[in-house]
């Protein structure tokens, strides 16, 4: 069956997909704030998850989408962590300003 | 498969030992877990085996990367439990998360499917990201597990992104399938396809710790506590080497115009930026952070012109920097110990108090510049001699004047330690004390007698 | 192309009748029922107990574990819906494979209520 999702060209998926992870990208690069930065990530993240699932359909081919189970799965694995690292350094430091994260360069 | 199976086990037992108030039994299900996992290893030598329909394949590559692993581990699991034990109220989740990073070590020696590369490197790196950051309050611990998270789940981003790419042109998250891919195009791949490399090799350079993506590496390896940096550098780098051998051996072979220069940049970079920052550093524990970053642009070199020395001579050259690493690790966090910095100064007159330590410390620092009779002049043999045979002539060159660098700042403590007086005692524990001893060995008589290692794969 | 849209109606519809109900609930009971104003009934609704402080203000750190747990446990679901979509299929199998998986989520839980995550009052 023809479905919608297949009549938009794969083109521009990969284009949406490049433009969220070019934003995550940047806002690594940019920001400053911990969660933020976290957040970025996740986006980058999700704009592969979304070209996987556009790729999958696109090749009729299953495998695509299993791997974006495991990426879900372990990013949730990974915001576990990485929460737990900021609730932590924010405990300790009362910031979670990672450009004050700098006691080691000294 | 049993291998993963046993560690597992074992690690999830001492956790449970660990909140059931039975935390004297964790140490040695842990310990018991790691010599069986050993075993259960060297018997499937010889005997490849695919797991779970091709995701995995458990051959001699996997067993000889992988008994170096669990030795690796072993030795420090056991030093953590002596040395670390009185200040440790986590000792059981330590431990046990030490060998989650293992099984996630040894998904990476194996895989055969994207999905178990990008699984491999997260389980691994997660349990770096927790140990990193063990020493919940101080500031240090902290910061260097923060830089370590953020900057490993923005490369973990890239490297999905490459698969993604390279499943969008092949169809395939298959690592055979994708080398057919490539062996039919004869070097001619979509763009996308290229691109997708490019960002795996960006990826991997980062779990390497290799120039360009190096900028993590002395913060994390200065800020962690001193035993994890140990396991990071030794062991973790010889995982992610592993994986990167086994991906580019098997797949990304006929592309290798369109890699290699990037390749020889990093371990150009890597070399010269490890080294030469290294030589301004006070406290040892940042100038063998920078140095490891060194050893990764090295060990980069065998990887330029891969060909079939490549992963003998990784193997080798990642075993003798794991045990000199762990030697150099393990007596700077007994120096600090005692003298509460990781200054040169504190190894001032080491030679008079513990005349041990100080031999074994002197004799993994030649290792580690790669002095004859150790164990990483051989690695460092291998490597220039694979690099040869590819042609790599001038940046062989280039990879001797830089272990003449290292040679000058490796040998500052060493000199203070024989030069200097000192007044303080040192004393060891006994375990940790015979250990040291037994690495000090294995590092003169595998550089005296390297065939045993270098024929194995 | 019409003929892809239309087994889209179903969901369309589903949409519409949803948002119906939401709109036409909100117009009557703003037609129908009385329109008093008094102090009480315009303060905000805390489940009947008198509000009191800002609501912008930084919460325990309980609650961050709690929620960090949730995400973990409720993302691993995702796992049950290849099964579910091949229970057939995999049989038997797959049964054992997904009590295996889930044992190991159970002991998890227990792990960390043994480890007193989840104890409120600490």
């Amino acid at each position: 069956m023809n479905t919608i999702f297949q009549q938009i060209p794969i083109e521009h998926y990969i284009t949406l997909s490049a433009i969220l992870f070019c934003i995550g990208v940047l806002g690594v690069l940019t920001r400053r704030n911990a969660i933020v930065l976290f957040m970025s990530v996740e986006l980058m993240l999700n704009s592969v998850n979304l070209l996987l699932v556009a790729f999958s359909m696109f090749h009729a081919n299953p495998a695509g989408q299993i791997l974006v189970f495991f990426i879900m799965a372990v990013a949730a694995a990974e915001v576990a962590i990485g929460l737990a690292i900021i609730v932590m350094i924010y405990r300790n430091l009362k910031t979670i300003d990672i450009a004050e994260l700098s006691k080691l360069k000294h | 498969m049993n291998v993963l199976l046993t560690l597992s086990i074992a690690a999830t037992l001492a956790l449970f030992f660990g909140v059931l108030r039975l935390k004297n039994l964790a140490t040695p299900v842990i310990v018991i877990g790691l010599l069986a996992s050993l075993v259960f290893n060297a018997m499937e030598w010889n005997n490849t085996t695919s797991i779970f329909n091709d995701m995995m394949l458990y051959n001699n590559f996997t067993v000889a990367f992988a008994s170096v692993g669990l030795f690796i581990t072993l030795i420090l699991v056991l030093f953590y439990s002596e040395l670390s034990a009185k200040h440790e109220f986590h000792l059981p989740e330590i431990l046990a998360i030490m060998l989650f990073g293992t099984v996630g070590g040894i998904v990476l020696l194996s895989f055969r499917n994207m999905v178990m590369l990008f699984l491999g490197i997260e389980i691994l790196s997660l349990s770096y990201y927790v140990l990193a950051g063990i020493r919940k309050q101080n500031v240090y611990s902290n910061e260097a597990s923060l830089k370590y998270f953020l900057m490993g789940a923005f490369s973990s981003g890239f490297l999905l992104m490459g698969i993604a790419l390279i499943y969008g042109v092949t169809a395939s998250l298959n690592l055979n399938e994708i080398a057919g891919y490539v062996n039919n195009a004869k070097g001619i791949v979509p763009p996308y396809f290229l691109v997708g490399v490019l960002l795996i090799l960006s990826a991997l350079l980062f779990k390497v710790a290799a120039a360009p993506f190096h900028f993590w590496t002395p913060d994390v390896y200065d800020g962690a506590p001193t035993l994890i940096t140990a396991l990071m550098s030794s062991v973790g780098k010889l995982y992610s080497f592993g994986a990167f051998v086994l991906l580019f051996n098997s797949c990304f072979i006929p592309l290798i115009a369109d890699w290699e220069v990037i390749l020889w940049i990093a371990a150009l970079l890597s070399m010269s930026v490890g080294n030469i920052t290294a030589l301004y550093q006070k406290s040892v524990k940042r100038m063998l952070a920078y140095s490891s970053i060194a050893h990764a642009g090295y060990m980069l070199l065998a990887l330029v012109g891969i060909n079939n020395l490549t992963s003998g001579s990784v193997l080798f050259y990642a075993l003798a920097y794991a045990l000199a690493s762990v030697v150099s690790f393990v007596v700077l966090y007994i120096v600090r110990d005692k003298k509460g910095s990781y200054d040169i100064a504190s190894f001032n007159g080491l030679a008079q108090k513990n005349r041990m330590l100080a031999v074994v410390f002197t004799i993994s620092m030649l290792s580690l510049t790669g002095i004859p009779l150790t164990a990483g002049f051989f690695g460092k043999f291998y490597i220039f001699n694979s690099a040869l045979q590819s042609g790599y002539y001038w940046l062989t060159a280039f990879a001797v004047i830089n272990s003449f660098i290292g040679a000058y700042y490796y040998l500052k403590p060493v000199v203070a330690m024989f030069a200097s007086k000192s007044d303080e005692e040192i004393t060891m524990p006994a375990l940790s004390n015979s250990l040291l001893i037994l690495l000090g060995i294995l590092i003169i008589l595998i550089g005296a007698l390297p065939g045993f290692i270098s024929g194995v794969i | 192309m019409n003929s892809d849209l239309s087994s889209y109606f179903p969901i369309a519809l589903q949409f519409i009748l949803a948002a119906g109900f939401v709109g036409l609930t909100m117009f009557v009971t703003h037609v129908v029922g009385p329109n008093l104003r008094t102090r009480k009934k315009l303060k905000p609704f805390e489940s009947g107990i008198n509000p009191s402080g800002n609501a912008r203000q930084p919460f325990a750190i309980k609650y961050f574990l709690t929620a960090i747990l949730f995400v973990l446990f409720d993302v691993e679901v995702i796992f049950l819906y290849p099964w579910a979509i091949n229970y057939r299929e995999l049989g038997v199998y797959g049964i054992l494979t997904m009590v295996i998986f889930l044992g190991l989520l159970l002991s998890g839980f227990f792990y960390i209520i043994r480890k007193g995550a989840l104890d409120w009052d600490q």
